[in-house]
């Protein structure tokens, strides 16, 4: 699982990296900055309270892309 | 049928009911008349969370420059409030680091003493009259301490933000027509206190805020002395009543709610989740006005440029369309995306040093007098506008 942020939402609410310190910290601003684009599985379930719980929609989170050889041709 | 709210749609946000309980009032207006209007002037009256949060999103067309229609007491703009992106960006990225949840974090100890201070001068007594011993004093304290201005100047900013805010306040048959020279007079104070307090600074800086912002620069440019006043007016105006107001509504909440209080008690943990449903339930800050700069279409209705609308924060955070089991408190709510603090560019400046307050109170709060009511036979009592309670008279054993 990957998370997304778009920066250009982002007000500084600071849910997210009060809600997921392992996933989300605070820039000087107090604006959200992503720690990894990567969520590790132990982390997930912050990951997800971080981005349900964004005023402003400014958080996402993807599938990891499928690995290249799985691919259809 | 509310009793705010008329036959022909038109919503009374003044009358005491709505103060002391506006929730069914919000749920009426959003099924009637999501886009209402008020009684007397007519104005809009916004209350569904989707257009509440479009509104706070487009400050091109739903302006916070008002000036004109809020008087209180200010010769220019309060700033960041009252100016839109962009000039109110370059302010928030001066400002917003000196309120970032980390710095308001700091100051968490030193309002957890005042907090226990304020206790200890009335916890034998076995009661106490919440608003004016405790909801008053404490923001005022961490008010005070974050500029570096001296306790000593509380009651002079108590005076000051009541005659603005509240000028019938204490003064019985103080007719309307008579505030504003209340508030006028007020605020000619209030900018001369600054003054001299920027002077000092300036011969002696010290490490506070008013110190930091007299040396601050925006794109290599310093603030002018104009400016710093306009910030200060407003850390004045937003910062006190707001807290004292969420105080109030929260122990009112938690003294008719026995089973909820003593779950915080039991588990303190709770609290931050506890904090943010309360804000979200109770809004204190009922609503914030807006100018439109041009005609909009929302929820079907036409809203004109140049009229004032009202964008209810208290109906969007009880909106079932957006919150799962909305007429619940649910201190472990999973996802509460409340707009107590507004959304948007605007989103109030102090909400984290707001959300430490709230946190520390009741924390320090519920360790000294876990078991608390309201007094038997008393009701309290809530001011229109802001819900501040003004009249909130506790008791418990000791």
């Amino acid at each position: 699982m990957r998370v997304r942020l778009d920066r250009a939402k982002c007000v500084g609410h600071g849910r997210c990296y009060v809600l997921a310190p392992d996933v989300f910290e605070d820039d000087e601003r107090g604006h959200c900055v992503l720690r990894k684009e990567e969520v590790p599985k132990e982390f997930l379930e912050q990951a997800r309270r971080g981005e349900q719980n964004c005023p402003e929609g400014a958080i996402a989170l993807v599938l990891d892309p499928p690995e290249p050889g799985l691919r259809a041709r | 049928m509310s009793p705010v709210i008329d036959e022909s749609g038109r919503v009374n946000l003044f009358h005491d009911e709505f103060a002391r309980c506006p929730q069914p009032a919000y749920a009426e207006l959003r099924r009637r008349c999501p886009v209402g209007r008020m009684v007397l002037s007519g104005a809009p009256v916004v209350s569904r969370y989707e257009d509440v949060l479009w509104a706070l999103r487009h400050p091109e067309i739903f302006s916070s420059e008002m000036e004109m229609h809020m008087q209180l007491g200010t010769e220019r703009p309060m700033i960041p409030q009252q100016i839109d992106p962009p000039a109110q960006t370059r302010y928030r990225k001066l400002l917003d680091p000196h309120f970032s949840r980390r710095k308001m974090e700091e100051l968490a100890p030193a309002v957890a003493r005042h907090a226990r201070e304020l206790i200890d001068g009335f916890a034998a007594k076995g009661e106490c009259e919440f608003d004016s011993a405790f909801a008053i004093p404490l923001p005022c304290t961490a008010f005070l301490h974050l500029l570096g201005l001296p306790l000593s100047d509380l009651s002079f900013f108590l005076e000051v933000k009541d005659d603005i805010i509240r000028p019938h306040k204490g003064r019985p048959g103080v007719l309307p027509t008579e505030f504003q020279s209340f508030r006028n007079a007020a605020g000619a104070r209030n900018y001369e206190y600054f003054r001299r307090a920027l002077d000092e600074r300036e011969v002696r800086p010290r490490d506070d805020l008013l110190t930091a912002l007299s040396r601050a620069e925006i794109d290599g440019e310093r603030l002018t002395r104009n400016e710093i006043l306009d910030i200060c007016f407003l850390l004045l105006l937003a910062g006190l009543d707001t807290v004292t107001s969420t105080l109030g509504c929260n122990m009112t909440y938690l003294a008719s709610n026995p089973e909820q209080r003593r779950r915080l008690v039991e588990q303190p943990t709770l609290i931050p989740g506890a904090v943010e449903e309360l804000l979200r339930w109770e809004t204190p800050v009922v609503a914030v006005p807006r100018v439109l700069k041009r005609n909009v279409t929302l929820s079907g209705v036409e809203l004109k440029e140049g009229e004032l609308a009202t964008l209810l924060l208290g109906a969007a955070n009880t909106d079932d369309e957006h919150f799962e089991d909305a007429q619940r408190v649910d201190f472990e709510r999973e996802r509460n995306i409340h707009a107590a603090f507004g959304a948007g560019p605007h989103r109030c400046l102090g909400s984290h040093l707001a959300r430490m307050e709230l946190r520390v109170a009741m924390e320090v709060w519920h360790e000294r007098i876990p078991d608390y009511a309201i007094k038997p036979g008393e009701t309290p009592r809530f001011s229109a506008g802001i819900r501040e309670a003004l009249y909130l008279p506790l008791v418990w054993d000791v």
